[in-house]
């Protein structure tokens, strides 16, 4: 289990990026972070990651104190970020080198195959195509078989078609081996096709402002009213959150109103 | 808006009309077209002084160059030349970059140690090179070691530049990949660092022997009995203008071999930067 405990993050800068953010996430569950932008929820992955440490709070997995990146906790960025001196096949096995250069050859060829590019395994990163490149980068994280994978708004570079699709893959993917996904985003219709839960967070400083549980069985149809309906939720509540909800807060105000009458 | 599209619009019939044209004959013409102008004018030169325009003494014409370069290769004066001034350049090209590649690593990595360095490294780059004849000659000695110090010197300084340039333009985000894999300090150097600073590092090399290269004449200007720029010096003395540009030519014949050398040899590594280029093209 990956627990969050009041985790926050002050940069040297003085901004308060990020406060007293809980959260336990389950193993095998799929949890999209959504929000407005400047509301910490980078900065929450790679704390996560361990590529930052929290001002504040702890971050544990599995009852191990994360503050470095960790080989259970693998990150897909919102660029590929391949190594551009490495054919596909090197990168998908660039955190493969522990291992003997038979197996790492037979992971990397499968992995390959998952993701349907067996037949770029020999070409440059740059001769791919944004939303090719950005499938070798999943099937990097995945390869080593992370216990959480944080996904950082991996697809927000797409065109939405191949976004669509790349959804759908990675969704694909994730029942092989079920990891813990974690996946930052701002793209409602994204998290409502992914996640089990989806947590809400409010800007300035970042802090959890509704957590919306998703029970919607899989494959999701994108069309089905149950689907809008979530998805209307989760967008209601990204309104509140930035204070934008007019309707809302009126009849909170009022039953305040009544009850200070 | 209209110039994004005229721009686009020129940008595609380009390739379509390369395209067109066949790819064995482009292939030899744009070369050729290049030496059209230097092997006409050597031609033209030649009919002048054959037909008793000129007498060129002082500008001889090519067969009379190319007559010293073979007497001087019979005589087997040329190979001693030759070797003379490769083996200087060669001993301070490899000073200057084991030095340059060194403190531009360290001040490149390690930002401390770029304050405390860069600053004297860039004061003494402010000085012209050839200042520093007279003082090498006075501790060095005017023969081997004070030139290829001064070899060295000029070598030095675009290795250590881009090597510290190179390091430090490393984009942070491929850096972050490796972290996140959790390699070590010598495994991030030699699986992210090195390989992403190659490009820059062949380039800043490629600099560093031209340097070589000129200050090679420099050093054998000031007091040398053999050596390519002997054979300048030496027919300027005796009033031998073949020998000057017979000379010159295999100067630059060296020069444009070691650096082709250079750059066939880095070749392999760099593939998979160059691949976009090759196939733009040979397309």
């Amino acid at each position: 289990m990956l627990v969050l405990d009041r985790v926050g993050k002050i940069y040297p800068n003085g901004v308060n990026a990020l406060e007293r953010f809980s959260a336990e996430i389950n193993l095998g569950e799929i949890v999209a972070i959504i929000g407005g932008s400047g509301c910490g929820k980078s900065t929450l992955l790679r704390t996560v990651a361990g590529l930052d440490r929290a001002t504040s709070g702890t971050v544990t997995l599995d009852n191990i104190s994360i503050v470095a990146p960790h080989a259970k906790i693998g990150i897909i960025f919102q660029e590929p970020r391949l190594l551009p001196w490495l054919s596909v096949a090197d990168n998908i096995g660039f955190g493969l080198s522990d291992l003997p250069a038979a197996a790492r050859r037979e992971k990397v060829a499968r992995a390959l195959a998952r993701v349907g590019l067996s037949d770029k395994a020999n070409a440059w990163p740059r001769e791919l195509s944004g939303g090719q490149a950005q499938r070798v980068a999943i099937a990097r994280a995945l390869v080593p078989q992370p216990e959480v994978l944080l996904l950082d708004e991996p697809f927000s570079a797409l065109d939405a078609f191949t976004r669509r699709d790349l959804q759908d893959h990675l969704l694909d993917l994730w029942a092989d081996t079920r990891p813990t996904l974690v996946l930052v985003t701002h793209d409602v219709d994204e998290a409502v096709v992914l996640a089990d839960r989806a947590l809400v967070m409010r800007p300035r400083p970042g802090r959890l402002f509704e957590e919306i549980r998703i029970n919607l069985a899989r494959p999701r149809d994108r069309n089905s009213p149950l689907f809008d309906s979530f998805k209307r939720r989760v967008l209601t509540a990204l309104d509140r959150s930035l204070d934008r909800n007019v309707p809302d807060r009126e009849a909170k105000s009022n039953a305040g109103e009544a009850m200070w009458w | 808006m209209a110039m994004t599209v005229e721009l686009s619009a020129s940008a595609e019939s380009e390739p379509v009309a390369k395209a067109a044209a066949p790819g064995r004959l482009r292939r030899w013409t744009r070369p050729a077209l290049g030496l059209l102008l230097p092997l006409g004018l050597a031609l033209a030169w030649e009919l002048i002084v054959g037909l008793g325009y000129s007498n060129g003494r002082l500008v001889p014409p090519p067969t009379k160059i190319f007559a010293t370069i073979v007497d001087l290769a019979r005589s087997g004066e040329l190979t001693r030349h030759i070797v003379a001034t490769l083996s200087r350049v060669f001993a301070g090209f490899a000073l200057g970059v084991v030095a340059g590649t060194l403190l531009g690593a360290v001040a490149g990595y390690w930002s401390l140690a770029r304050r405390l360095l860069d600053p004297t490294v860039q004061a003494l780059r402010a000085i012209p090179s050839i200042a520093w004849v007279p003082l090498f000659i006075l501790w060095l000695g005017i023969f081997e070691t004070s030139k290829v110090a001064l070899i060295a010197v000029g070598v030095f300084f675009p290795v250590y530049l881009g090597v510290m340039g190179a390091i430090m333009s490393v984009d942070r985000k491929i850096v972050e990949v490796g972290r996140t894999f959790r390699l070590s300090g010598p495994t991030m150097i030699r699986r992210i660092l090195l390989p992403a600073v190659l490009p820059a590092y062949v380039v800043s090399l490629r600099v560093g022997l031209g340097l070589g290269w000129m200050f090679v004449v420099a050093a054998e200007f000031m007091g040398a009995s053999e050596g390519l720029g002997y054979l300048l010096i030496d027919g300027q003395q005796l009033g031998k203008p073949a020998q000057i540009l017979a000379a010159i030519v295999i100067f630059a014949i060296l020069g444009k071999t070691t650096d082709w050398l250079i750059e066939i040899g880095f070749a392999p590594l760099l593939r998979w930067q160059d691949a976009f280029s090759r196939q733009s093209g040979g397309a």
